[in-house]
């Protein structure tokens, strides 16, 4: 039953700022990586820059680790939390 | 995606090459950004490690490919489809890694600041050098950033 739930447990992806990478690139990192527009792409961007983190994706533990991995190998700062929902 | 090609200054970049190698031998064996993945399995980490490790290490030796024998003769680099994203990759991973080694006493202020005016203000030589290869990285992403999407890089500026 604990396994199950755990299962079904969401995780979010947060992208963290950092002082060196420049903007355009890190927009052009999270289009390609979450297939997000420009917009939405900025908005994160920002968000990142002026709070420090951003939410950039939720869902399954496994997938939520894919996406972090690949944020890694672009040189972007990210961490995983489990997701509360609300 | 068509080939482009770039001139350099040789007399600008080739004195930088050594100390930015310097950096990339450094990414061989450290990360540039630290694992997402704390308080997690161990063995997990440790896949991850070594798989980011090995993407660092092609991605530098991309870049280093760059400066063949035709950049030594006519001051060329090419860019196309194959090797932009390594490279791109590569200047950000050692931009992280020059400002955390090289540049770690350079305050966050001042960095920014030398940055817009690409000046070297009154750093000390040592740091200076540091400096111009953390600057080369930059317009050698902004270059290939330019090349993937026009509009980008001017929305930097």
């Amino acid at each position: 039953m604990s396994v199950q739930t755990e299962r079904r447990a969401l995780w979010r992806v947060v992208f963290l700022n950092d002082a060196v990478t420049r903007m355009s690139y890190a927009v052009m990192v999270l289009r390609k990586l979450f297939g997000f527009d420009e917009e939405t792409a900025t908005k994160h961007m920002l968000e990142a820059h002026e709070q420090g983190r951003s939410v950039v994706w939720v869902g399954q533990r496994e997938n939520a680790e894919a996406h972090a991995f690949s944020l890694q190998q672009w040189h972007l700062s990210a961490t995983l939390e489990p997701h509360e929902a609300g | 995606m068509k080939r482009v090609e770039v001139r350099l200054s040789i007399t600008a970049v080739a004195p930088l090459l050594d100390l930015i190698k310097s950096v990339a031998d450094e990414l061989r064996t450290h990360l540039a950004v630290p694992l997402a993945l704390s308080g997690t399995d161990a063995e997990l980490a440790a896949v991850w490690r070594d798989d980011l490790l090995e993407s660092q290490r092609d991605d530098c030796d991309r870049l280093f490919s760059l400066f063949d024998q035709e950049f030594f003769q006519e001051g060329v680099v090419a860019f196309d489809r194959d090797n932009a994203e390594p490279v791109l990759r590569a200047c950000a991973a050692l931009r992280l890694r020059f400002r955390e080694t090289h540049l770690a006493q350079v305050g966050d202020d001042t960095l920014e600041a030398l940055e817009a005016s690409s000046t070297m203000g009154e750093l000390d030589e040592v740091v200076q050098k540091a400096f111009a290869c953390f600057l080369f990285l930059d317009e050698l992403q902004k270059i290939i950033l330019k090349y993937l999407d026009p509009m980008a890089v001017e929305e930097d500026e």
